[in-house]
């Protein structure tokens, strides 16, 4: 049986440096190094193209070369036949390949020296193994297709966006086995990611915001496809430098307070795969790990699949009309009795910051929300709100979709658990939920 | 086609005993429709003067390079030491198949413990740096005069002419 490049895919990721032979049209071979090869599909692999070369001249020259790609647990060797087709320099193939050169890079302790200027993009003709002695093949991978089905049916059995989310990163923790990841909406006004659940850190991070582009994770966001790499790196890191910019921010406190991005110090293994619905971008899932090599495509495959089905779920939720329907007028049930001393509720109009006493809770389109259920217990003494009449509210400036509000609430929620266990959120049924106030509140208003 | 006798040799001491160090060794040839064939290589003697070089193959693993440097002598050799990434290419167009020595035996022993040495020098098993380099006992050996040597460490230098 002919060998598939697929079976080949251990040996793409970068943990020992492939070789190109080539040849110019007068006949001289040239054999050089190829710090990334990357797995495209079943017939096609992309180099890193880094420097103008001999290589890169033999092969705009003459298409046809050689490849020996290693196998980094086995030590074998596989000889591909290739022939150059093109040079992507920009594009998600690109985006995704620069990502990883950057984590091998840093691997290598080469960062600042590899640097992408393309992908060369080859078709593979024939593939065999060079014949020596290779060692015993490693494990099969974790995330097996019978493991994949049974996640997907809890992610199928989500009845809203909250649970969904929860189930996602539940499957990940069991029995996929991934002990920190994060999920974050896209904010498609402002073009940002907020993060509105996580597992495996000290601090949550619910409410901490990337914008599009940025990091290992804005990076999958605004390129819409699966990114990872398997060496903590600098250009792709978020983790000290964002948090160390969070914190010179935290001391000016105001207007643009920040929540502080969560994340393992000792990063070595990140993941960041986009959650679309059709080609609309929902969110992000973003995975990590102190060990180093720890997603590899199998994972990157296991993940997409989640994701891809997350982002139908939440399309289809968003679309029931059950979800939708929920018009019964609000009670006016008067909230629990609150007692003790007045919680001071700060609004700093101009983008909706809001704090709590003198700690900052939430801004943008929560804040407004918070705001507006704060004020509906204050002045009609009413506790229970509908999805529906948020959406119809002015006031809260909404993005026109539905999901939206959603994410928000769930962002909400959770920082009040978090942050305001005197203010709670408490789901009441689909499309509505009861918002609890256990002190008196006196709100005061900072006008821009 | 045969290298200018006259002309001195790219290589100085230092690349010398650089391409004869643990260093991977990995040579490239190309056949009559000039496509390229490729094999990892089990070690590198140089001649005395410098204007020699012979690297072992291991026929086994080789493909058709070594039909093709009987056919029309060409060659391009890397030379590249995983710990440092420093790298030499070297060319030649006389290159040919001649008989394995004791000293070329000698050579490959060296090789294979100074290659293992490396390796488990930045992290990797012995199993695997062994694995990789191949422990076969029958080897060829593959004669050429280097007509052109190129810097290739990774950086703004490479592919620049050897300077010694």
């Amino acid at each position: 049986m002919p060998l598939s490049l697929q079976s080949l895919r251990p040996c793409f990721e970068g943990a020992v440096p492939a070789v190109i032979a080539t040849c110019a049209r007068d006949g001289t071979p040239n054999v050089s190094y190829i710090s990334e090869v990357h797995y495209v599909d079943a017939q096609h692999v992309a180099l890193s193209f880094q420097f103008f070369s001999k290589t890169r001249q033999n092969v705009l020259e003459n298409p046809r070369a050689t490849v020996i790609v290693i196998h980094p647990e086995t030590g074998a060797q596989y000889k591909l036949a290739v022939r150059y087709l093109r040079t992507e320099d920009s594009g998600p193939l690109f985006e995704c390949m620069k990502a990883k050169l950057a984590g091998i890079a840093s691997h290598a302790g080469m960062t600042g020296v590899f640097k992408l200027r393309g992908s060369d993009v080859y078709r593979v003709e024939s593939v065999s193994e060079v014949y020596g002695t290779a060692l015993e093949a490693p494990p099969a991978p974790e995330v097996d297709v019978t493991t994949l089905r049974a996640c997907m049916a809890r992610l199928s059995g989500a009845n809203d966006l909250k649970s969904l989310i929860d189930a996602l990163l539940d499957v990940l923790e069991h029995p996929i086995g991934i002990v920190h990841a994060m999920v974050l909406m896209y904010d498609p006004v402002g073009e940002r990611l907020y993060t509105v659940a996580s597992r495996g850190y000290a601090e949550s991070g619910v409410g901490a915001e990337l914008r599009l582009g940025e990091g290992l994770i804005g990076t999958a966001a605004q390129a819409r496809i699966p990114i990872r790499i398997s060496h903590a790196t600098s250009e792709f890191g978020y983790g000290r430098a964002m948090r160390a910019d969070a914190e010179s921010h935290g001391l000016t406190a105001g207007l643009e307070e920040r929540i502080p991005f969560p994340g393992l110090p000792e990063s070595q293994s990140q993941i960041a795969v986009p959650i679309l619905a059709g080609t609309r971008l929902l969110g992000v899932l973003f995975a990590e790990s102190e060990a180093t090599g720890r997603f590899g495509y199998d994972e990157e495959d296991g993940f997409t699949v989640l994701a891809s089905h997350v982002g139908a779920v939440a399309s289809l939720l968003e679309d029931d009309p059950a979800a939708l329907a929920v018009e019964d007028a609000p009670s006016k049930a008067a909230s629990a009795t609150a007692q003790g001393p007045p919680l001071r509720v700060r609004r700093y109009v101009e983008n909706d910051s809001i704090f709590v006493g003198e700690d900052y809770l939430i801004k943008g389109v929560a804040g407004a929300i918070l705001w507006r259920l704060l004020r509906a217990h204050l002045e009609d003494c009413r506790s229970e709100h509908t999805n529906r009449e948020l959406r119809l509210d002015p006031a809260i400036r909404l993005p026109d979709l539905s999901e939206n509000l959603e994410a928000r609430l769930i962002l909400l929620q959770r920082r009040l658990e978090e942050r305001c266990p005197d203010l709670q959120i408490e789901k009441t049924g689909r499309g509505r939920f009861r918002f609890n106030v256990r002190r008196p509140v006196q709100l005061i208003e900072i006008p821009p | 086609m045969k290298a200018d006798p006259g002309r001195p040799s790219p290589l100085d001491a230092d690349h010398a005993a650089f391409i004869q160090s643990g260093v991977s060794v990995i040579v490239a040839s190309r056949n009559a429709d000039f496509v390229a064939d490729v094999v990892r290589g089990c070690g590198c003697r140089v001649s005395r003067d410098r204007r020699q070089v012979t690297v072992l193959v291991e026929p086994s693993r080789a493909g058709t390079l070594l039909d093709d440097v009987a056919a029309n002598g060409m060659v391009a050799v890397v030379f590249s030491q995983p710990s440092t990434h420093r790298t030499i290419q070297l060319k030649g167009t006389d290159a040919q198949i001649v008989k394995l020595t004791a000293a070329d035996r000698a050579v490959a022993a060296r090789h294979l413990a100074a290659w293992i040495e490396e390796l488990s020098s930045i992290g990797y098993a012995k199993e695997f740096a062994g694995a990789l380099r191949g422990r076969a006992e029958h080897l060829a050996a593959i004669r050429f005069t280097p007509s052109a040597a190129f810097q290739q460490t990774p950086g703004p230098g490479a592919g620049q002419p050897l300077e010694p």
